[in-house]
């Protein structure tokens, strides 16, 4: 069947595309000037290590046998990598899976509430405009769309860290929970990681909603204007009906993708705003193994974001069409 | 045809005749069509008066731009905003009740719209909402009427099969998965779903090509016969419906220029227009040398001409014309003309159709 077919096809492009990532990674660090290699062997050569102990720990750290050719080097971290090994971390001396897979849920949780409620205002006040095309709140929510919208999240990160973290001290600046709390699930903790989820949450909801906003009021009003829609009114449909199986679905579905692609990517979007924030998700790590030369971490880090936009786009390709009956692609059309 | 007649209407006394029929099922007094607009107010249905007789197919021929998708629309008093509709639209679901269409409540023109009157409009796929099978729309149809669900879908799926189709695959499918035809018999199911007694087609098969013109023609005919329907069918394609009506109405700039028994107005058209209309399709094999576009351009609905509004085209204006606006005259009984001159004008606009004339179309649908 064709759709087998589609679906086996994409599942493959997937796999080369973080397989190739992978492969460019690999190659660019090592031709990095004072690439990891080098800056571990002269930290080793300085703590008065043997060249054995230096090229062990190398070995240990990186995943990378200074002692092989770059094609077996390669091959071994392709197979460490294919076990779910991703080194270890050179500032953090832990295992890098393990660094990030404590962090990932951090960075889920509030990109995920962030992502929810730029949704779900954008798409309401979109929808709200469209039906009242043309009038004073129209214009005026349209201004302030576009407004928030070209506003930088980082900016308006550092601005409201400013005003409710410092000026009124409504909200934490930093950290990811309460360091009083007890972990687990009582009403504190729960408050606290809240609390500080808060500033995060509301940086990239004040400049993500504006996009949506725009995007859905632009959907609706197309479909307001389409003739199945009066057809549907002579058929005597509810204006319920109408704004929510007409317009708001058929508005709805193209930014489906987006979202999905959004979701991808919220690990790449996640490592300045965790970096102003001190808040300790997947990119408060990778801006760390920059800053340290960690690269093992940096490798991991950037796997894991490559892989989440990958998966995130495959997800969207493979499902839309489920939704979007005109997404047919190879549609069996009859004459 | 004696089923028309000439009307004592009060409301016509005053010199015009309206063109009525015996047993209307829908009455069309004064109509007006008006939109403001910033050069003035635009009027797309100029004071029709028209009945609709029931159970006979009406064939309604004008010109894109002659209003006559507005007087689709205001048949179901669906004239769309900020477009206002008045004057007078009676609707008989038999001949002692009379219901004032322009004052139902919203609750009752919901019901006067699909149970009673319904309306079929070109481009059948952008009628059907591209994310909702067929099925979708028939079952949220009959629900929105409170109608039997289950019931309404062995109407849907004897309606499909009557139509030609295989019910099951239509009503699984989404709109653009069908062809345009199948299309079109397939919203002209959805249209006869709640068992109206009025059906109005608005150009319902311009985008399909002959064959399947032809073919719908024939069904439309099957479909009237069995459902005792009265059909409403719009179009600019004269030659097309002339075969099918029982009566045609010929619109010119916002008004009917004429109205009568299909076979007379194609044979011995009494207007000047509806002549120049037959003169200019080529459809009717009519000698080429006697073939010819209509010269001038349709009138502008905000600033139509004085008198006649078919004066700046009209080989036969005089004074007169461009004065007053001509009323409807009786060429012959249930046979209407909206022109001074209407005895001169077999003469002056002339063609020779005897043996083309629908009857002799036998081999139509
Ligand atoms: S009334 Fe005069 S202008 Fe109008 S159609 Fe008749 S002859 Fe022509």
């Amino acid at each position: 069947m064709t759709s087998t077919r589609y679906y086996t096809k994409r599942l493959g492009q997937s796999v080369v595309t973080v397989f190739a990532v992978v492969t460019l990674s690999f190659v660019l660090i090592r031709l990095m000037p004072g690439g990891p290699v080098d800056y571990l062997r002269a930290q080793y050569i300085q703590q008065n290590l043997s060249p054995e102990e230096v090229q062990e720990k190398i070995a240990l750290y990186t995943n990378i046998r200074t002692d092989e050719t770059i094609l077996e080097q390669y091959v071994g971290y392709m197979t460490s990598l294919a076990q779910f090994d991703l080194g270890r971390s050179i500032f953090y001396d832990r295992s890098v899976s393990a660094i990030l897979g404590e962090a990932i849920p951090w960075t889920v949780l509030y990109m995920s509430i962030a992502l929810c409620l730029m949704f779900v205002i954008g798409v309401s006040l979109g929808a709200f405009m469209a039906y009242r095309e043309g009038s004073y709140f129209d214009t005026l929510s349209t201004l302030t769309a576009i407004v928030a919208n070209s506003v930088p999240y980082y900016i308006a990160a550092i601005l409201l860290v400013y005003a409710l973290g410092f000026e009124l001290s409504v909200l934490p600046t930093s950290g990811r929970m309460n360091p009083d709390t007890v972990v687990g699930m009582n009403v504190q903790f729960v408050l606290g990681v809240f609390a500080h989820a808060a500033l995060p949450v509301l940086s990239l909801v004040v400049t993500g909603f504006g996009g949506k906003a725009i995007t859905m009021r632009g959907n609706a009003i197309s479909e307001l204007g389409e003739d199945y829609l009066r057809v549907a009114r002579l058929r005597g449909l509810s204006e319920r009906r109408i704004a929510l199986r007409y317009v708001a679905r058929n508005a709805i579905l193209p930014m489906y993708t987006g979202m999905m692609i959004s979701i991808g990517t919220m690990f790449g979007g996640s490592v300045i705003l965790e970096m102003i924030f001190a808040y300790p998700g997947v990119g408060y790590y990778v801006f760390k193994s920059i800053s340290a030369r960690d690269y093992p971490l940096m490798m991991g880090g950037f796997i894991l974001i490559t892989v989440a936009v990958v998966i995130g786009v495959l997800i969207a390709d493979l499902t839309y069409g489920k939704l979007d009956p005109r997404a047919g692609g190879e549609s069996d059309e009859a004459f | 045809m004696a089923r028309t007649d000439i009307s004592d209407d009060p409301m016509a006394s005053s010199q015009t005749t309206v063109p009525t029929t015996t047993d209307p099922i829908l009455e069309l007094r004064g109509v007006d069509v008006t939109f403001d607009m910033d050069r003035g107010q635009s009027r797309v249905i100029d004071d029709v008066n028209i009945d609709v007789q029931r159970q006979e197919i009406l064939g309604v021929v004008g010109e894109s731009g002659s209003g006559k998708s507005m007087f689709a629309s205001a048949l179901l008093d669906a004239v769309v905003n900020p477009g206002t509709l008045s004057g007078e639209v009676t609707y008989r679901p038999d001949p002692d009740t009379d219901i004032d269409v322009l004052d139902l409540s919203d609750s009752d023109l919901k019901r006067l719209r699909w149970e009673e009157i319904s309306m079929v409009f070109q481009g059948a796929q952008s009628s059907f909402n591209p994310t909702l099978s067929v099925r979708g729309h028939f079952t949220e149809t009959l629900k929105a009427h409170d109608y039997d669900v289950a019931e309404g879908l062995e109407r849907a799926r004897e309606l499909l099969e009557d139509l030609y189709l295989d019910p099951d695959r239509i009503l699984d499918s989404y709109a653009h998965e069908l062809s345009g035809g199948m299309q079109q018999r397939a919203l002209i199911a959805l249209s006869l779903v709640l068992e109206p007694n009025v059906l109005v087609m608005d150009e319902p098969t311009a985008a399909l090509d002959l064959l399947m013109q032809r073919s719908i023609l024939s069904l439309l005919n099957e479909l009237q016969d069995k459902y005792d329907l009265t059909v409403v069918f719009i179009t600019h394609d004269l030659p097309l419906v002339a075969g099918l009506a029982d009566r045609l109405a010929v619109m010119y700039a916002f008004q009917f220029a004429e109205v009568g028994p299909a076979r007379e107005v194609v044979l011995d058209a009494a207007h000047p227009y509806t002549r120049a209309l037959l003169r200019s399709v080529p459809n009717l094999d009519i000698p080429l040398e006697e073939m010819q576009a209509i010269e001038g351009s349709a009138p502008d609905p905000v600033d139509a001409p004085e008198g006649c509004s078919y004066h700046p085209r009209c080989p036969l204006a005089t004074e007169e014309c461009r004065i007053e606006d001509p009323p409807f005259e009786t060429v012959e009984t249930g046979h209407y003309a909206a022109c001074y001159h209407h005895e001169s004008t077999a003469k002056a606009v002339p063609f020779d159709i005897e043996d083309h004339a629908p009857e002799a179309t036998e081999e139509w649908p």
